[in-house]
């Protein structure tokens, strides 16, 4: 049988059918029945060849052979593998989305202030607080008080130059502070130029500076 | 069950106002002075004192390794203090005004600084519902350059009644402070009555960050 102009089923020659049913010398057939003979012959022969293996059948085939091993480990060991193994993630995105959270952090880099030219913008309640002290030779020099808790290692002083003159900035809250500074990590000073101070308490007379931070955003401006 | 434990949970919090507060802070106080400590603070919370200078009390005396005998004595002066605060401003606040906790605070920092309970007084009597801190600091300003207590507590007064607020009155203190070292050697009355002349248009500070008092020179 073959196939018709219109998709319906011809019947073949006799003559042709007996040759492909190997009833026939092929060679009997006319010219033009050679010709078909043949092409169908070919078609018989790519039919029946082993098909190529395809690209999925190569890549189960390694799945397959692939140790058992991931499967057969701890859950630990499993585990870690998981968190170390290279996933592909794969993000779809809008480019408005996109271009918008660009330039979002454009703007935040833009508008948020940078630490360069000393300390942070002060809140409305806040202020800036500027310490200098002299202490030449010394290998640093921190500030120590109630607005750190106390607590070491939270404002150092610098000298860049050498000169034996410390000085740093602070944004603290506005109010009074009562402060010390450490000199090479063990010697507590009070400010020499704080102009007040206040006995510690602690029975020995040492004396805490006292800093009185104004309000940056203060509108108590004189009244005429 | 549950319950019951939440219960007994709130109790131990309510009952133990140093972890309660501020655990991670005061883990540095010494084991020997923690007891005391801890109960000073629990006095503070139960006479509605404020709690805060009394922790950095102990985190200062901590910080600067003060033996534990002093450092809870340290504490305990402030727990004094607080209390001779609170009754100087109650004096001072109208009748039936609630005695702000700001105000025992700032109170108890003009009593360490060496203001006398009567000129304090009288300075937290002139505004009861504004924060006394910058008042009683222009006069403890004035007096460490040797004004007369009650003179420096007039010069203020005067000065809020003209109308000057908050830290502006800490520059009522700096411009007298500056008159008195003016060359031609002023004296104290001298220096007042300049500076009683000019408010309330004090010189305000350049840039209004901190404020140190000038040194004598």
């Amino acid at each position: 049988m073959m196939l018709d102009a219109g998709g319906g089923m011809s019947p073949i020659d006799p003559r042709l059918q007996e040759a492909l049913d190997n009833e026939r010398d092929p060679g009997d057939l006319p010219a033009d029945q050679q010709d078909a003979y043949a092409r169908l012959m070919t078609a018989a022969t790519l039919l029946s060849a082993k098909p190529a293996v395809s690209v999925a059948d190569r890549v189960m085939a390694e799945i397959r052979a692939m140790p058992q091993q991931l499967h057969t480990g701890n859950r630990w060991r499993r585990a870690a593998r998981w968190l170390t193994r290279p996933l592909a993630v794969t993000l779809r995105l809008r480019p408005a989305w996109t271009l918008g959270l660009a330039a979002a952090g454009l703007a935040a880099i833009l508008l948020l202030p940078g630490d360069e030219n000393g300390p942070e913008l002060p809140r409305a309640s806040e202020g800036v607080a500027q310490f200098v002290g002299h202490f030449p030779g010394a290998q640093s020099v921190e500030v120590v008080g109630s607005f750190n808790n106390w607590s070491r290692g939270k404002l150092h002083l610098r000298d860049e130059n050498h000169d034996g003159i410390w000085h740093g900035d602070a944004v603290l809250p506005a109010g009074q502070h009562e402060y010390m500074f450490v000199v090479d990590g063990e010697r507590w000073v009070a400010d020499p130029l704080a102009g007040r101070y206040v006995d510690d308490g602690f029975g020995v007379g040492r004396q805490n500076a006292v800093l009185i931070v104004r309000q940056a955003s203060s509108e108590d401006t004189p009244q005429q | 069950m549950r319950l019951t434990l939440s219960l007994v949970l709130s109790c131990v919090a309510a009952s133990s106002p140093l972890t309660a507060q501020s655990p991670t802070r005061l883990a540095r106080v010494p084991d020997a002075a923690r007891p005391a400590i801890d109960s000073l603070i629990a006095i503070a919370v139960a006479e509605s004192l404020p709690t805060e200078p009394l922790v950095q009390k102990a985190l200062e005396g901590t910080a600067k390794g003060v033996p534990p005998d002093r450092l809870v004595s340290g504490v305990r002066r402030g727990l004094l203090q607080l209390r001779e605060a609170r009754t100087i401003v109650a004096r001072a606040m109208p009748a039936g005004q609630s005695v702000p906790e700001g105000h025992v605070a700032a109170v108890a920092a003009a009593l360490a600084r060496g203001l006398n309970p009567t000129v304090v007084e009288r300075l937290v009597a002139v505004a009861p519902s504004e924060p006394p801190a910058p008042a009683l600091h222009a006069t403890a300003d004035l007096m460490a350059h040797g004004f007369n207590a009650d003179s420096a507590a007039d010069l203020l007064v005067e000065a809020h009644d003209k109308g000057l607020r908050g830290d502006r009155l800490l520059d009522v203190a700096t411009a007298a402070n500056h008159e008195l070292q003016r060359a031609g050697g002023r004296t104290q009355a001298d220096a007042l009555a300049k500076v009683r002349a000019m408010l309330p248009n004090v010189p305000a500070p350049v840039t209004p960050v901190t404020h140190h008092a000038p040194k004598g020179s």
